[in-house]
């Protein structure tokens, strides 16, 4: 493991930034990493927040769909009533998001997304069972 | 006749309109797949706020009916699949 890590540092100009690069590589797929532990990952057992990107990323699409301007404040724990959207809207935004993502999300956990919060920790769980 | 048509439930709304969407999802041609997901929101807008039941099963019935019409015309459109992609498609360079 060491040896890897040495022979690519022997091949880039900047052996630093080549760990970083390789580490980024690596961290999406979950076998063998061990050795490289310079992003925490979210455990699935423990229930923690949801990615910030995933976050922010729920947060473009809600804005998108909702047609919200700008500067209008949408964090982790905005309801999606409270942004102006019906039932209507919520499946709207979910089908966007399941489009994006390339998901596909149940009837059931559709129903019960009310923050983006959710939504975001729903995408993350899809994704992780995908990968 | 069906007198006790009772009036679909928010799920069965939800659920219907979520089908649609998804039906949509399905058509090659950028004019259709737009189109259909614009007029479903859009009558499901529309009717939103039907009070009387019976106009609401009404309602309900005929949205069924656009998504058996749409399911089969997805079927028949993808089978003559166009081989350019409408210009709205290509991604901004």
């Amino acid at each position: 493991m060491a040896s890897i890590a040495g022979s690519s540092a022997l091949s880039f100009a900047r052996p630093v930034k080549a760990i970083n690069t390789n580490s980024l590589a690596f961290s999406p797929v979950r076998k063998g990493n061990t050795f490289l532990h310079l992003q925490p990952m979210p455990m699935r057992s423990v229930s923690c927040a949801a990615k910030k990107d995933t976050v922010d990323k729920v947060c473009e699409i809600v804005k998108k769909q909702l047609a919200l301007p700008d500067h209008t404040e949408v964090c982790g724990e905005s309801k999606f009533s409270e942004l102006g959207a019906d039932s209507l809207d919520t499946v709207e935004i979910v089908m966007g998001l399941e489009e994006h993502f390339d998901i596909s999300v149940e009837e059931s956990s559709a129903q019960t997304i009310a923050t983006v919060e959710d939504a975001a920790d729903l995408i993350d769980k899809l994704v992780a069972g995908k990968a | 006749m069906a007198a006790a048509a009772a009036a679909p439930t928010r799920a069965e709304v939800l659920a219907l309109f979520r089908s649609l969407l998804r039906t949509a999802k399905q058509f090659s041609d950028y004019n259709i797949r737009e189109y259909t997901r614009r007029r479903g929101a859009d009558a499901f807008r529309e009717n939103r706020a039907l009070a009387d039941a019976q106009a609401a099963a009404a309602a309900f019935a005929e949205g069924k009916k656009h998504l058996e019409v749409a399911k089969r015309q997805a079927l028949v459109y993808s089978l003559y699949a166009p081989k350019a992609k409408s210009v709205m498609e290509l991604k901004v360079q």
